[in-house]
């Protein structure tokens, strides 16, 4: 009993620990103890203090530097939560209130490695790459680490206009073109497909879906994603939410932030503990 | 009252939990079958979308069974410090964590650490109020 007791201090002393490294605390993630470290999932962030410590950066050409990378500016698990509304607010028609209600997690896209589109995708580590050509910033390829089964999102920075809508193929980002009001990046997209859940909530949308991103650097660690979306297929009037994204913390030993290598597919097991067969594709099936 | 302290402990690191997790908690594991077993480490598998660890654990009767712990993905393991001199094939470990909801060896591991050093976590991790906690906020 006495082991366990010690145990449990020392447990509780980790937690606290981890919690706040959770909240972008300040020890970069990683705690030792006569050389063990305690580990705790998710990637650290600058913290709220560091936050404002230093000036935003700018592009050569005087832009604002929104590379990042970035974790945060939306929200996996519930974006009526996340998004800063109260339970219920979330303008749902009827049907998609009850299509949301009976969906079932083991039925969801992502779990089989599917795209997770915006703005679930952002709460893994992501980044702005902006691609410039001799005409200057002519396209942005918005990278993410994971969520995005492989694909790249593409913003059209040259000035093109969005399809007729006659033309569209409905697909995983949709067509996405971006310009500058000041300092705030505004990404218009449309032509969604209506296959990826919002959230692991299961919050639907249709075809019809048509959202427009408004990404402003606050401060150097953080950046503020105000996402409106506009759907009459599945939404009674248009909703704004907001996010804030969190700049990815540094890799303590290299001091470079930046994206890593993630294949979803590779091992996918998800499902076999609860008795779920064939989901995902992973070398361990008999294990 | 000293299992209550543990208690208090393992909400504690519900709390200190995963904030995102590559999928709810409820349909793969039951939080009802809390395991805390030791065994010799079979592979550390640092595989996408989440790392896991095999562990051989001999059973009462002598029956080894091969425990499937999942962990989270391994860029994260990896930004937070762990690398792979951390935990290897063969080592002697204590663990803790969650039974499948039908394959009850296919858990989720909430906590290791080497069988010499017990009471020092190699990975603490949180169970089903940890991964569905809301993202943190600034």
């Amino acid at each position: 009993m006495r082991r366990l007791s010690i145990i449990a201090i020392t447990v509780v002393g980790v937690a606290g620990v981890v919690y706040a490294q959770g909240r972008g605390g300040g020890n970069q993630g990683v705690q030792t103890d006569g050389g063990v470290r305690y580990i705790n999932p998710g990637s650290p962030t600058v913290s709220d203090a560091e936050a404002t410590s230093r000036p935003i950066p700018r592009l050569p050409d005087g832009r604002v530097d929104l590379t990042g990378p970035w974790i945060g500016g939306g929200s996996n698990g519930d974006i009526e939560r996340d998004g800063g509304l109260k339970p219920g607010e979330l303008p749902l028609l009827p049907w998609a209130r009850e299509l949301r209600d009976k969906r079932l997690a083991k039925d969801e896209p992502y779990t089989a490695c599917l795209p997770m589109s915006v703005p679930r995708v952002n709460p893994y580590p992501w980044k702005f790459a902006m691609s410039y050509t001799s005409r200057g910033l002519s396209h942005i390829y918005v990278l993410h680490e994971t969520g995005d089964a492989g694909a790249h999102r593409v913003v059209y920075m040259d000035g093109r206009k969005h399809p007729p809508k006659d033309e569209w193929v409905p697909n995983w980002w949709g067509h996405s073109i971006g310009h500058w009001e000041g300092d705030t990046l505004v990404i218009d997209t449309v032509g969604y497909n209506d296959k990826f859940w919002f959230d692991s909530r299961g919050t639907p949308h249709t075809e019809q879906l048509h959202t427009i991103e408004r990404w402003t650097r606050i401060s150097w660690g953080r950046m503020v994603n105000e996402f409106t979306l506009d759907d009459p297929g599945a939404f009674s009037k248009p909703v704004t939410l907001k996010f804030t994204a969190r700049l990815l913390r540094p890799d303590p030993e290299t001091g470079i932030g930046d994206l890593m290598e993630f294949i979803c597919l590779e091992d996918n097991q998800y499902g076999r503990a609860g008795g779920l067969q064939g989901i995902g594709s992973g070398t361990s099936n008999q294990r | 009252m000293r299992l209550g302290i543990l208690g208090v402990a393992l909400g504690l690191i519900g709390m200190a939990a995963p904030v995102v997790a590559h999928h709810g908690f409820d349909t793969e594991y039951d939080a009802k079958k809390r395991v805390k077993l030791a065994g010799t480490v079979t592979e550390v598998a640092w595989t996408n979308p989440h790392m896991r660890v095999y562990i051989d654990v001999a059973g009462p009767d002598g029956k080894v069974t091969n425990w499937n712990m999942e962990l989270t993905s391994p860029n994260s393991i990896r930004r937070q410090g762990w690398g792979p001199n951390d935990l290897k094939k063969g080592d002697k470990v204590v663990f803790e964590g969650f039974g499948g909801l039908v394959v009850e060896s296919r858990g989720s591991l909430m906590y290791i650490a080497k069988a010499e050093t017990p009471d020092k976590p190699l990975f603490t991790q949180g169970g089903p109020d940890g991964q569905q906690a809301p993202l943190p906020t600034p």
